[in-house]
């Protein structure tokens, strides 16, 4: 049976706070006036990596389903004059990289995934795959305002990051693959939520355990 | 265990793999100028739609017919089910049509505004189960699928893989570019020397099937490697590139190889990608096609590997096209190359954030 053992966990939930104040809550965590055009949820990956920041040669599997809604709303909005920043800014995977670009932190290896129903399960189902000694799930989303009122963006602001290694010293967590047993496959959300609650469960495929 | 191209194909506004190579070969450019913003107007710029495809998303897609008609290509198979994992990779999924709706408030375009929805909408169209992950790593995001499929089999969770990968232009990333000026009114010349950078875009979708057959193409080595110096530039020093193909050079050793650049046409990523691939690889010639086909983005890697076999297959590899040259290297390729001087190609594709990802296919 494959294993994995969880050796650093975060979660951040913000609930309704507006962006501003999370850059105000979270800006010491970043360089100086490294915050002034990073997205909310930018933000908070960087307050979810920060004790247990990636290095180069971990594998970094970020996930979103709708990434950055509020730069892509104000990029939308901003035409027919196109913001240039507010592009590259609305691009997945734009918050892990706002995170890295701060911190100067070249990485070998940068899954970005997208998705929706079964999000969380495809990160860890790629990580399972993945070789080396560190492997770094992250993702997150942050609300949405018009186009969260057509379903094209997040209800929720959110962030998790998981640290994983074939290494057992230190261990906060298990996650083993379950050959053989069916059960519903985990979003983004649903990840979180174990993060944030400590919570064990199922997922297809795998299973989280806390100690 | 040494991952097999087991097909692969592609479609660019010259046609299907083999249409595209014929026109490639005889310096054909694909790219057009038509207004930056579509209906909106705006500055004229290189772009290349498929089938003259209007630049503002419909709802639906003019997209999904075409898409419909690589997908006729694909290899039957239990596609997302058991042991035969997809994965989709896409810079801009649908995000065209959010633009649409942003500009005419149509709900119809809504359907189709997210990598997941688009997803959906693809597996059932195509018939394919829930083995299905999303990859989106701007222009690198084909070959971060190629490399997901390949760690799957060497894993032993697939028997064979499928990615599937594409990307059709719209003015949400026409004018993102626009604003950024690298694309302006010049057509792309790639790594030629020359006062004003341009890029163009392009509309192009591809997939590859990859397995464990005994011959065949083979993915020989992939590398990623992420600087992470800043969201629109590179290392000054090239260290960017070289960390991305410097893995590739172990394998590559006593191979007779050429390279598929990454090639845009702009100057200082054009400058150190052509120097860093001659010094890395130095008796290899270096070819773009983005000058025809203009930059399709997420897809460019699959576009471009299903270009570079089926030319390896009629036996003459199209020479970069747009330049003349002076060029930032001796090792740009103006004339077209006899494949049979050649046992393997290198393809390399950059994105923001100074992402590189680069893989050794060779013909053994």
């Amino acid at each position: 049976m494959i294993e994995r053992c969880v050796i650093a966990a975060a979660a951040e939930d913000p609930g309704l706070e507006a962006p501003a104040a999370t850059r105000e809550r979270l800006k010491d965590y970043f360089p100086r006036g490294a915050t002034r055009r990073m997205t909310q949820l930018g933000l908070l990956i960087g307050s979810v990596l920060r004790d247990q920041p990636p290095r180069e040669s971990d594998v970094v599997i970020y996930a979103s389903q709708f990434a950055e809604n509020q730069a892509l709303e104000e990029y939308l909005a901003s035409f027919p004059t196109p913001s240039p920043t507010l592009f590259q800014t609305s691009i997945h995977p734009s918050a892990v990289q706002q995170v890295l670009i701060a911190r100067q932190q070249p990485v070998r290896e940068v899954f970005p995934l997208t998705g929706g129903h079964d999000l969380g399960t495809r990160m860890i189902e790629l990580a399972f795959v993945t070789p080396g000694d560190r492997v770094v799930i992250c993702g997150g989303e942050e609300r949405g305002t018009w186009l969260r009122e057509v379903g094209s963006a997040s209800e929720e602001t959110f962030a998790f990051a998981l640290s994983l290694s074939a290494n057992p010293a230190g261990a906060m967590g298990v996650l083993r693959e379950r050959a053989g047993v069916e059960s519903a496959p985990w979003s983004l959300k649903d990840l979180w939520q174990r993060v944030r609650d400590r919570q064990n469960g199922r997922t297809a495929r795998f299973e989280l355990e806390w100690r | 265990m040494t991952p097999r191209i087991a097909a692969c194909s592609c479609r660019t506004a010259l046609g299907n793999a083999e249409a595209t190579c014929d026109a490639l070969l005889d310096g054909q450019r694909a790219l057009r100028p038509l207004p930056v913003q579509g209906a909106a107007g705006g500055d004229a710029v290189p772009l290349a739609c498929i089938g003259g495809r209007a630049l503002d998303e419909s709802a639906p897609p003019e997209w999904l017919p075409i898409l419909d008609g690589l997908a006729a290509e694909i290899p039957n198979g239990p596609w997302g089910h058991a042991r035969h994992p997809v994965f989709l990779t896409s810079s801009n999924f649908g995000v065209g049509s959010l633009y649409a709706y942003q500009r005419t408030r149509e709900r119809a375009h809504v359907a189709y505004g997210t990598p997941y929805q688009v997803g959906e909408i693809l597996r059932g169209r195509f018939g394919w189960g829930p083995d299905l992950t999303l990859c989106s790593h701007a222009c690198v995001s084909a070959h971060l699928g190629l490399l997901a499929a390949e760690r799957r089999l060497r894993a032993g969770t697939a028997d064979r893989a499928l990615v599937f990968s594409f990307d059709f232009i719209s003015p949400f990333v026409t004018g993102g570019f626009h604003a950024l000026k690298i694309l302006n009114g010049e057509f792309p010349a790639p790594y030629a020397d020359r006062p004003t950078g341009a890029i163009g875009l392009g509309d192009g979708a591809a997939f590859a099937v990859l397995d464990q057959s005994p011959s065949g193409p083979a993915l020989r080595c992939q590398s990623l490697h992420n600087e992470m110096h800043h969201f629109t530039a590179n290392r000054p020093d090239g260290g960017g590139f070289r960390a991305g193909l410097e893995p590739l050079r172990a394998e590559s050793a006593g191979r007779r190889l050429w390279l598929k650049g990454h090639g845009t046409g702009t100057l200082e990523a054009g400058r150190l990608e052509a120097q860093t691939l001659a010094e890395l690889f130095p008796q290899a010639p270096l070819i773009s096609w983005k000058g025809s086909l203009g930059h399709t983005l997420g897809s460019c890697g699959l576009v471009e590997l299903a270009l570079a076999l089926a030319a390896v297959r009629r036996g003459r590899i199209p020479a970069t096209v747009g330049t003349s040259g002076p060029c930032f290297s001796e090792s740009v390729a103006l004339a077209p190359l006899r494949a049979s001087d050649f046992d393997g190609f290198i393809l390399a594709s950059n994105a923001f954030g100074g992402a590189h990802a680069a893989a050794l296919v060779c013909h053994d």
